[in-house]
């Protein structure tokens, strides 16, 4: 347990403390929140990862990139509910942060992809609604860029592939992660550290948001309402649609609602269930939940205060706290503390600009292919 | 005039042969002898008009599985014309057969889907109804199959199926027709692809110039294209392949068609070039190798087919430039010096799989006036040129209204 050095004893004691304060229900003990793991890269990896990060050519029309729904200066998010998804359609969910995201032991909203983040990148860019694109195209489009031979070549994957394309993407995602946040730097402010003391006590969040990441990386209803423009708007609703057809989900033309983690069981005990998000890195990447249906951090303390939404599924784990608007303040300042570096300059971000065109090989009749 | 007749003395030593076999195969009675020997004066005269007879165009097939109605051709038709079949909802089936471009595409190689160019050329949906196969090597085997390949192809329409179902499942208009047409509660993107098919089988033209003058109208072709019906017929050879109704025998041939030269300077080619040999299941050795378009190959996997597609019709032709598989050459002039030629470009090339090319292509030797003659008469091949007004898209309306949703959100 003394693994978190200087702050895991702090953490011990306040823990210590509040168990007693908040009694049954919290008492459990739960995973550590504190530091992340440090991740070993590969400089040469990573550095081709960003560089198809943010290259266009990555879906079946090259009109998006993966920072289109995942932008750094909108904390590698985006900042509206829903996100955009790819042209000719919408989608049917939030964009989550990637920072971190290469801690993180399942992804999605509902974590249906529980593998690796190669998995998870294939899901992204083969995806029919996200970025549509043929992996075998986007392989013979790489083969045809110069600097992208030699980056493959450089980063010993050989000629571009597909296969490549989802390992370089994943070791640059290892390089986003969570960077100066008060939390891990220990300048917390004092309404940050009351705030860290109700979050483990009082206000119960740690018995889901626990851990480096802040998250059990489980799924639990807690009542987050729809959103409607989900189904109001044919461009989000044809996605939802496509997508609850093909995760064979029953009567899915008159659904109503966002199944979650219901897609992968099929059990209706998981119906309206959604991983718990980690809390690293929010303050840039509003709005909030699985739908994006909350704008602030306070507006999601405060759903939490009434106990979360209404949902005859909901986790009983969710309780009205009573939060004074004191400690509903040091919450968020708490939860503000666990975002650090906004990871915008070219460190992270492909700056360079990408070819128009694709320069044909010379001697063609010649070369290998 | 020579040429022909040895070629008729060949044809006539294989029918013999086939019949001979036919004989053995079955039981080989005394009866079916004196059958072969009646059959071989028989043959000779079929000869002359046989396999090889030009016909006019009668109605086209229609598959007992999808027949034929009023409001499941208008339904198609729409279908036809609306992007949001395919991938980012920007192509659809009109994109790259466009009504105004011969219902195909007027360059060389289909436009593909955005940020792809495709490798073949697009071919036109007019009369498109009486081909048993569909694509230059014959890789779908109905309209319903080839709409449904096309609308998915990567370098085409690039469309899922389940998301463009979807899409026409939020278009009230369609939900409607559909339950009409095929009496399902949704949409399913089969039927889709059957109401495309069924509007294409009306995009048939049965009133050429050399429909008219098969059926007895002899002042239907003028006296250049009846000279150049004598050349097609005769020196030239060219009934040899382009023949019956439909003016192709529909079977597949090298010609001697070169390697497109896009490929030798365009990327964006390239790129389709490489993806086309992974997709069509090369193996690592061929998809290393290839450097053009294997044609029929790609489906037989006999080294014997490769540079093999099969004879396009010689209707609408007026209406399609450019012409060949791979859209090399841009007028019928061209084409006719290519098989004059004896399948060579003006460059003295060839196919890339010379050990295919067919025995039938050789060296002509017309004369300028004979070529003349002979693209008038394939432009008899071609009536009026076919163009629609495109119909009005209907527009998606939201499922369900914003009453209906807050009362799930009450029953949660």
């Amino acid at each position: 347990m003394g693994v978190r050095v200087k702050t895991g004893r702090t953490l011990l004691a306040i823990a210590l403390g509040l168990s007693m304060a908040v009694g049954a229900a919290h008492a459990g003990s739960y995973p550590d929140i504190g530091p992340l793991p440090q991740i070993k890269i590969n400089k040469a990896k990573a550095e081709l990862g960003k560089r198809l990060f943010f290259d266009k050519r990555v879906s079946g029309d090259a009109a998006i990139s993966c920072a289109t729904c995942h932008n750094p200066k909108e904390g590698w998010s985006q900042n509206q509910a829903l996100s955009d998804g790819y042209p000719g359609n919408g989608h049917f969910r939030n964009s989550p942060t990637l920072i971190n995201a290469a801690h993180k032991k399942s992804w999605n909203h509902d974590g249906r992809i529980g593998t690796n983040l190669n998995d998870q990148t294939r899901e992204m860019i083969t995806e029919t609604y996200i970025m549509n694109m043929d992996m075998r195209i986007m392989q013979e489009r790489f083969k045809q860029d110069p600097l992208y031979v030699k980056m493959f070549k450089d980063a010993g994957y050989g000629e571009p592939s597909n296969g490549s394309v989802r390992k370089a993407i994943p070791e640059f995602l290892k390089t986003l992660t969570s960077r100066g946040a008060p939390f891990d730097t220990g300048k917390m402010s004092g309404a940050a550290k009351r705030g860290m003391k109700l979050f483990k006590g009082k206000a119960g969040c740690i018995s889901c948001h626990n851990g480096p990441l802040l998250s059990d990386g489980k799924p639990h209803n807690t009542g987050v309402p729809e959103n409607f423009d989900v189904f109001l708007d044919p461009n989000n609703h044809q996605a939802f649609i496509a997508f609850t057809m093909f995760q064979g989900i029953p009567n899915y033309m008159n659904l109503k609602r966002d199944p979650g983690f219901y897609n992968i069981t099929l059990d209706m005990a998981d119906m309206g269930k959604f991983m718990t998000p980690s809390l690293r890195e929010l303050k840039y990447s509003a709005p909030y939940m699985h739908n994006g249906t909350i704008n602030t951090l306070a507006g999601v303390v405060d759903f939490y205060n009434r106990g979360g939404g209404k949902d005859s599924r909901k986790s009983d784990q969710l309780k009205p706290l009573n939060l004074s608007n004191k400690q509903k303040g040091d919450l968020v300042a708490f939860l503000e503390s666990l975002s650090g570096d906004r990871l915008t300059s070219s460190e992270h971000v492909w700056n360079k600009s990408y070819p128009d065109e694709y320069p044909a090989i010379q001697n063609w009749q010649h070369a290998r292919n | 005039m020579k040429k022909i007749m040895k070629y008729r003395h060949a044809v006539l030593a294989a029918s013999i042969s086939t019949v001979l076999l036919v004989g053995c195969n079955a039981n080989a009675t005394k009866e079916s002898t004196s059958a072969v020997v009646k059959a071989a004066p028989a043959a000779a005269t079929t000869m002359s008009m046989g396999p090889a007879k030009l016909e006019p165009l009668g109605p086209p097939p229609i598959p007992a599985d999808n027949l034929q109605s009023p409001g499941k051709i208008a339904l198609g038709k729409v279908l036809f014309f609306d992007p949001r079949i395919g991938g980012d909802a920007s192509t659809g089936c009109s994109t790259c057969h466009e009504p105004d471009q011969g219902w195909a595409w007027a360059e060389d190689f289909s436009r593909g889907y955005p940020g792809t160019v495709h490798w073949r050329n697009s071919q036109s949906i007019i009369n498109s109804a009486y081909y048993p196969r569909l694509f230059w090597a014959g890789s779908a085997s109905s309209l319903e199959k080839q709409a449904r390949s096309a609308a998915r192809g990567g370098v085409a329409g690039n469309g899922e199926a389940d998301l463009m179902e979807a899409r026409v499942a939020l278009i009230p208009e369609y939900r409607k027709q559909f339950k009409e047409v095929f009496g399902t509660e949704w949409p399913l993107i089969k039927d889709v692809w059957r109401a495309i098919a069924s509007y294409e089988r009306t995009l048939i033209q049965l009133d050429t110039p050399i429909d008219n003058y098969l059926k007895g109208d002899k002042s239907a072709l003028s006296e250049e294209q009846i000279r150049g019906k004598v050349i097609f017929e005769g020196k030239a050879g060219c009934i040899q392949c382009h023949n019956g109704p439909l003016a192709t025998d529909l079977k597949f041939y090298n010609v001697g068609v070169p390697a497109s030269p896009r490929w030798q300077d365009d990327g964006l080619a390239q790129i389709t070039f490489r993806f086309e040999q992974y997709a069509k299941g090369m193996t690592q050795e061929g998809y290393r190798k290839a450097k053009d378009d294997w044609g029929y190959y790609y489906r037989s996997k006999n080294s014997w087919d490769k540079g093999k597609f099969r004879t396009p019709t010689l209707r609408y032709v007026v209406y399609t430039p450019p012409y060949l598989h791979n859209g090399m050459l841009d007028t019928l002039e061209e084409v006719v010096d290519f098989y004059n030629r004896g399948g060579r470009m003006e460059d003295g090339s060839t196919t890339s799989f010379p050990q295919n090319k067919s025995d039938l292509i050789k060296p002509l030797n017309l004369s300028d006036q004979e070529k003349e003659d002979l693209v008038a008469f394939i432009e008899a091949f071609s009536g009026e040129e076919i163009l629609v007004a495109k119909p009005e898209l209907p527009d998606y309306a939201p499922l369900f209204t914003k009453a209906e949703l807050e009362a799930a959100q009450e029953a949660k």
